[in-house]
């Protein structure tokens, strides 16, 4: 099988990457199959970025081809979420903070790594995330936050959290570009990370379970 | 450019500052502990061996407002409240210079205008939140061409619009070059006035909004004076300035947008910024000259390590920012370079420009050790102790970072004891005990 489209996205050529999806879809190919292959693409791309042989433009350059793919080769809405989830996330950026972007990548890179991933946006209430605890059953719950000031929504989250009694039931993630350990303490979450990279590995940490 | 003595603006201005021109002091105590303070943050910019390390606030926000149990509503409603709040902060704490309120604008200037770029306290927040710049794509990618062709048209009938429902009319005017094209410009442009009484409510809400500035202004004239004056605490903020890069992906086309059009029209992107580049440093010299202030800010948002990759920083953002800052050095102006975010990978090209031009603020996320090896003997670097340290760490740990930092980034001098960013929660004892290392231990291990 070709993999001009996986090397077209990771190249970041948008407009090329379109043609050859939309080629692959008169030819018969399956749409899950070419949204596969973008999904590799990007985590090629993760795996750079990690590597730091790639940076924020190309995860976010990647996320807009991938958008503009889904839209071409899936018109009615779908989305990814093929086969068993390694795991289910709620993510949010937490009340008082409305910064998106490092959210929004995390969120990208998890959904591409196999996860199941709840964006409930930015500036999301204490209440909003123990609903969402309460539905979605995660594993992870992931707080973002780029302010100082955030750390105290962080902490005030995490004490909802438990005081619904849902603590024992989850993984608590803090991330944003001012955390460090001493946030993590402060906060009570378990684990922090202050980029996409930190958050992913601390997923496959806490959701591989050895394996 | 020179004046016809050869003295050049930055020269005159760092004169008058340090003098305090523009103050009036309340005593000649006040007078020297102001000069002295002055002189010590332009020596040690310029590199010069002062024997003290200076302690500088990156800004004090919630920090202050804390001090009267003040939120960040009444901070942009109720300026005599914030106004105490500040006084009693730089009482407490002993600071070489100060930075304010001078981002927590009035609520009133945004709310006249139902200002889309925000999100205010007590209105979109919880009332003792900062208030947040919203960073939407207020300009679509196929408008470069437009922007190019007639700046002033692009901002008065699509960009305005965009960022205020209540100036949504002024999309309807015709283009204000029509004036110049035919004398029918003038019924044109007066009938499209008269015709949609939106354009009149427009400049309504425009002097609405004025007003809160104009009573705003006067506020921070009075911490100016109280702070300055009073305390002989110089001010450490001026004219502010920009860097063209940020300036696009910041207030135009949002960062997601920028990202695409540095793949998808480079060109484009670059036209415009060599296009902003001269607008951005007349901006700076001439708030520098309204100010009387030696000293212009230039805040950094996109150019971090890991926000781009060097080959775009060396592509997209260095070359103009290196312009921008030798424009306001070739005036004998100082910069404030406010970087934010890890700049490790970067630090190396400030070693570019003139030594002991540049205040180079660094996060907590950069290593100050490694940009003094970087910068040492080239440009006087400040800030990096974590706003995380200053809000959960104990006294003792502060100590020993704030020792750290005395014994390796000052050593030789060039270094200013600050914060990591704007200093919201930070427990009390932290913050003196930082200012107590800079002043006590940076004392005897500056020289």
């Amino acid at each position: 099988m070709s993999r001009e489209l996986k090397e077209a996205i990771v190249a970041l050529r948008m407009d090329q990457a379109l043609t050859l999806a939309k080629g692959m879809l008169a030819d018969g190919t399956d749409p899950l199959a070419i949204i596969a292959e973008g999904t590799e693409a990007m985590q090629e791309i993760g795996r750079r970025y990690a590597e730091g042989q790639a940076f924020v433009p190309e995860l976010i350059m990647g996320g807009e081809i991938m958008k503009s793919l889904f839209e071409e080769v899936l018109p009615e809405g779908g989305g990814p979420g093929s086969g068993d989830p390694k795991g289910t996330v709620v993510i949010g950026t937490v009340q008082g903070d409305i910064h998106d972007i490092g959210k929004d990548i995390v969120a990208l890179m998890l959904g591409v790594g196999g996860y199941a991933v709840h964006d409930l946006g930015t500036d999301v209430p204490v209440d909003d995330f123990v609903a969402a605890v309460r539905e979605h059953d995660p594993d992870i719950v992931a707080l973002s936050g780029l302010l100082t000031s955030a750390f105290d929504a962080m902490r005030s989250t995490v004490e909802g959290i438990s005081a619904a009694g849902l603590r024992d039931e989850v993984r608590i993630m803090i991330g944003g570009a001012a955390v460090d350990e001493n946030v993590r303490a402060y906060t009570g979450a378990d684990g922090w990370g202050s980029d996409v990279s930190h958050a992913v590995e601390l997923a496959a940490a806490w959701t591989d379970g050895g394996a | 450019m020179h004046d016809l003595a050869g003295e050049k603006l930055g020269d005159r201005l760092i004169a008058a500052w340090v003098r305090g021109d523009h103050l009036q002091f309340a005593d000649d105590e006040a007078r020297a502990r102001y000069q002295t303070r002055a002189q010590l943050i332009i020596d040690t910019v310029r590199l010069e061996d002062t024997g003290r390390i200076p302690v500088v606030p990156a800004a004090t926000q919630k920090f202050a407002l804390d001090y009267e149990g003040v939120t960040f509503r009444e901070a942009m409603t109720e300026f005599d409240k914030a106004f105490a709040a500040y006084v009693r902060q730089y009482e407490d704490t002993d600071f070489d210079a100060w930075v304010g309120p001078e981002f927590i604008f009035p609520a009133g200037m945004f709310e006249a205008l139902a200002w889309n770029r925000v999100r205010l306290p007590g209105v979109h927040l919880p009332a003792d939140k900062s208030f947040q710049f919203v960073e939407a794509e207020y300009m679509k990618a196929g408008e470069y061409d437009e922007y190019l062709d007639d700046p002033s048209d692009w901002v008065l009938r699509k960009y305005l619009p965009r960022l205020s429902p209540k100036l949504e009319p002024l999309a309807q005017l015709p283009p204000l070059r029509n004036m110049l094209v035919f004398h029918q410009g003038l019924p044109d442009l007066v009938l499209a006035a008269a015709e949609n009484p939106g354009v009149v409510e427009a400049m309504a809400a425009l002097k609405k909004s004025g007003e809160a500035v104009q009573e705003w202004y006067g506020y921070l004239e009075r911490i100016e004076q109280e702070l300055g004056g009073r305390l002989g605490i110089p001010h450490l903020l001026g004219a502010i300035s920009a860097t063209p890069f940020d300036i696009i992906s910041t207030y135009y086309r949002g960062w997601r947008g920028a990202i695409v059009d540095m793949y998808t029209q480079p060109e484009k992107m670059k036209a415009l910024m060599e296009r902003l580049l001269p607008w951005q440093l007349q901006y700076g010299i001439d708030g520098a000259k309204s100010l009387g202030h030696p000293i212009v800010t230039v805040y950094l948002y996109k150019g971090a390590d890991g926000l781009m990759s060097d080959g775009q920083f060396e592509e997209f953002y260095w070359p103009t920012l290196k312009r921008l800052l030798l424009g306001f050095i070739e005036e004998g102006l100082l910069v404030w370079v406010f970087t934010q975010g890890k700049y490790d990978s970067r630090l190396q090209h400030f070693r570019e420009l003139p030594s002991g031009t540049c205040l180079i603020h660094l996060e907590s996320g950069t290593d100050a050790f490694r940009a003094k090896e970087t910068l040492a003997g080239s440009q006087c670097i400040e800030g990096n102790v974590s706003s995380a340290l200053l809000a959960a760490a104990s006294v003792d740990e502060v100590e020993a970072y704030c020792r750290r930092l005395v014994d390796v980034c000052g050593a030789g001098g060039g270094f200013m004891m600050d914060f990591s960013a704007f200093l919201d929660e930070a427990r009390r004892e932290n913050v003196k005990k930082m200012i107590e290392v800079a002043k006590r231990y940076g004392r005897r291990h500056a020289s």
